[in-house]
């Protein structure tokens, strides 16, 4: 009986999956099924360690949304394959295999761009299932060179985006999952593609040649079979393959150690512009000679040519992309992948023409310009990595000298013993994570950037410690000791004032992401005055003591009075600080005085109190104390007594726009400050103007309300005086 | 032919019971004793999943813990397999086709039984 028994035992058809040493597989499917009739509606049969919780998370196969392996088309990719889902040569006819070429070169770069954006690799470049097996595309050297380039590339841009490690806000990108990144041979693919681009740029010149010459050339195969679609074909091929060529040296070139690569870069990014160029206008060509192509959908298209392109399948490929769930994703258009390239090539080439300005001061200011024009992640990460090497600035310099820079110590103070003091490691720890975060996107960046507030203020409050039990009190100290105490007393001070440029560039990234509404403008335009006046303040006295040690070390010389209104001239930094403080302490007082004359559109918020939203704002301000002493309650006293009669009597906007003016003359060799201190004379002026109007027809006009648009400026808001 | 008479016999006796409670939590504290254990399901699409049995409900809707999926790599069944690591998996009763637990050969028979 048992003999019977072991014979009617199931197995699963494919014994390949083994059940372990000396056991079997019973089928336990009938008692499974008895058992569920037994159970009560909702009762489950698990165990001790059983979390429901936890076992909503589970993968639901089946679901498509969920199970990434449902068998589709085809089992895998050498079935597919075998179908001739990818052929190789694509076609007998060498016409339509040019064609096709093209189609999945143009497919390819939709792809990449799509990549670029935030998608998986499996279901974009890695959905061609010729780059999937590299070694059976040897026999085409034009589809081979070219494969081998895009995987030399991506794995470029994957090195450079990984090594900044600033990429997991921007969508996992880099994770390859066992794809055929290393093809065997790949760094030789620039030999290959010459040799590619050598042929063809003969053929063209065959093709090109008059007939009598064309019979010398014979020996010379043409491209293609359709003599009159010769030239069109060979210079279509040649500007998709110089593109990936020169594209190619942009990024070896930017790697180089220290900036060394970015002038020849920028040779590379100007002409895979002008190839870009030629790629995009190849398409009139390519459209009319391809087959059997629709007007519609035209612009969605991801080839030039508006044609299918043979050997992509996504799904192959999704099980690749585990864990993550595999969205169906849209590939871009290939106009819109030509757009984003020329966005990235501007980009890049913003970078390569950088000076590498060594001071800190330079250094910020050309990021915060830089990120203005929102670049995407490769952007980005290239910058980043030229910034910081090494844990040096551009590799070269350390993170001391830079600091002793910033804080205008004499050049000296670079080599000083001092610098190996921890909490000086630490502090060049924080610059160099903050240049980091400074090159992330916008949302990272100020996240980061205000959880850094509390360790900047620690850092401070170490050295100063550490200064004290140094030092104690500053008196009668010997000549070489005096020169450690001015570099602690300088660094110090520097120490304040980035803390609170920090706090100003994160309170500003908050307009910029839309993160406070109308009606708390006034507390966030209240809280930038506070700070940027401890800014401008920090940066006067750190600009004094540099006047102070100029004049020691300078001869001693007759003080003409020339000389000492020169002495007293506000730098322009403090200048251009001060037109901004006039500005947001103008904007803080017209809000709170319409506020509080009932002149202002606004909806009251019935979830919390402008207190909650105050702390809720300015928590991780307030924790680090930046600024001390200042709270809800000193915002409520500035802004209480607000009223618009008395601010037409004392009117910032005009300080502003005097302060601004002044400013200008001092920056004339800088077109951004320029830019700037035009936007902001502009708010100023329009502001004041909508100030003396309401204040005058207000009174008289109860329809007449007040809203502010930011038209001249990306955070100074513009009042906009209506009749509602 | 034998597992049938035997089936049928212990439906019968299942039918016939006293009460719901003595033979149900027999069927249950049965598969209860799966728990924790190597279990292959397999899906009506040609999948298989082997994991570590960790909860079932009334509908027969599976959980299995730190599954792997098999897959043959061409549509005949003769091809070689696939697998890869999945983590928690649900696998719906609808679409299994399958369910088989790994164990000793003389416990089999005891399996079978129900």
């Amino acid at each position: 009986m048992a003999d019977d028994a072991a014979a009617e035992v199931f197995v699963p058809e494919r014994t390949s999956i083994p059940s372990g040493d000396d056991s079997v597989w019973a089928d336990v499917s009938p008692l499974l099924e008895s058992a569920c009739k037994d159970l009560r509606d909702g009762e489950l049969i698990h165990g001790d360690n059983f979390n429901l919780f936890a076992a909503m998370s589970a993968l639901e196969i089946m679901d498509p949304k969920m199970d990434s392996g449902i068998v589709c088309k085809y089992y895998s990719i050498d079935e597919a394959i075998e179908n001739g889902a990818a052929p190789v040569p694509i076609s007998i006819n060498k016409t339509v295999d040019v064609q096709c070429t093209i189609d999945i070169m143009d497919h390819l770069l939709a792809c990449e761009a799509t990549w670029h954006k935030g998608h998986s690799l499996a279901q974009t470049v890695f959905s061609c299932i010729y780059l999937l097996r590299p070694d059976r595309t040897s026999s085409h050297a034009l589809l081979h060179s070219y494969c081998r380039v895009i995987r030399a590339t991506c794995k470029a841009v994957i090195s450079v985006v990984s090594d900044a490690r600033t990429h997991e806000e921007d969508d996992l990108f880099t994770m390859a999952y066992g794809l055929p990144l290393d093809g065997d041979g790949d760094e030789k693919c620039l030999s290959l593609l010459n040799a590619v681009e050598e042929t063809i740029s003969r053929q063209l010149r065959a093709c090109k040649a008059p007939s009598s010459r064309r019979r010398v050339l014979e020996d010379m195969e043409p491209l293609q079979t359709n003599l009159d679609l010769e030239e069109g074909y060979c210079k279509a091929l040649l500007c998709r393959l110089r593109f990936r060529k020169h594209f190619y040296h942009v990024l070896t070139s930017m790697r180089r150690p220290q900036g060394r690569g970015l002038e020849l870069a920028r040779k590379h990014i100007a002409t895979c512009i002008s190839e870009l160029d030629c790629i995009y206008r190849s398409s009139d060509f390519l459209r009319s000679s391809a087959c059997g192509t629709s007007e519609d959908g035209i612009e969605n298209r991801t080839t030039a040519s508006g044609c299918q392109p043979i050997g992509f399948d996504a799904s192959l490929n999704c099980r690749l992309s585990a864990p993550t769930p595999p969205r169906a994703i849209k590939i871009l258009s290939w106009k819109k992948a030509i757009e984003y390239f020329v966005k990235l090539l501007h980009d890049l080439d913003i970078i390569c023409s950088y000076s590498l300005d060594p001071s800190l001061e330079g250094v910020l200011q050309f990021v915060v310009q830089f990120q203005k024009s929102q670049p995407d992640l490769v952007a980005r990460a290239h910058l980043q990595l030229l910034l910081v090497q090494d844990g040096k600035l551009y590799g070269r310099d350390s993170m001391f000298t830079v600091i002793t820079r910033a804080a205008v110590l004499p050049e000296v103070a670079k080599n000083h013993d001092v610098q190996k003091n921890e909490y000086f490691v630490q502090l060049g720890q924080l610059v160099i994570n903050m240049l980091k975060i400074l090159c992330t996107n916008a949302a990272w960046q100020r996240r980061k950037l205000g959880k850094m507030l509390q360790d900047w203020r620690v850092i401070y409050v170490q050295l100063e410690i550490a200064f004290r039990k140094e030092f104690g009190e500053v008196s009668s100290i010997p000549e070489d000791e005096n020169f450690c105490v001015k570099i602690f007393q300088h660094i110090l001070l520097w120490v304040e004032e980035q803390t609170y440029w920090i706090a100003s560039r994160f309170l500003i990234l908050g307009f910029e992401l839309e993160l406070y509404s109308p009606s708390e403008y006034c507390m966030v335009y209240w809280y930038i005055y506070v700070v940027l006046i401890k800014l401008s303040e920090k940066t006067h006295l750190k600009m004094a003591a540099k006047n102070d040690t100029g004049k020691r070390k300078g001869k001693k010389k007759r003080d003409s009075p020339k000389d000492v209104a020169r002495e007293y001239r506000i730098p322009p930094a403090v200048l251009f600080l001060q037109c901004q403080i006039c500005l947001a302490e103008g904007l803080t007082m017209m809000l709170a005085a319409l506020r509080n004359e009932h002149m202002i559109l606004q909806s009251r918020n019935p979830f919390n109190t402008e207190q909650e939203r105050f702390i809720q704002h300015f928590e991780l301000l307030q924790k680090a104390c930046i600024p001390d002493h200042v709270s809800f309650h000193s915002f409520r006293e500035s802004t209480t007594y607000a009223r618009l009669s008395t601010l037409v009597m004392y009117n910032y906007f005009k300080d502003a726009q005097r302060i601004a003016k002044e400013a200008k003359s001092s920056f004339s060799n800088d077109p951004d400050k320029l830019a700037e201190l035009r936007k902001i004379e502009q708010v100023a002026e329009h502001n004041s103007i909508a100030l003396n109007v309401i204040s005058r027809v207000g009174a008289l006009d109860p329809t007449l309300k007040a809203s502010f648009e930011f038209s001249h400026h990306p955070y100074f808001a513009t009042a906009v005086v209506k009749r509602s | 032919m034998v597992m049938e008479l035997e089936a049928e016999k212990s439906l019968i006796q299942a039918e016939s019971s006293d009460g719901p409670n003595s033979n149900s939590s027999d069927l249950v504290a049965r598969v209860r004793k799966l728990l924790f254990r190597r279990m292959l399901v397999g899906i009506r699409d040609g999948r298989f999943f082997l994991g570590t049995f960790h909860c079932m409900d009334k509908q027969g809707n599976i959980i299995l813990q730190d599954a792997v999926e098999y897959r043959s790599t061409r549509r005949s069944s003769t091809s070689p397999m696939e697998q890869r690591c999945l983590g928690l998996i649900l696998i719906p009763s609808s679409c299994r086709s399958s369910c088989h637990v790994g164990c000793a050969i003389e416990e089999q028979l005891s399996l079978l039984k129900l």
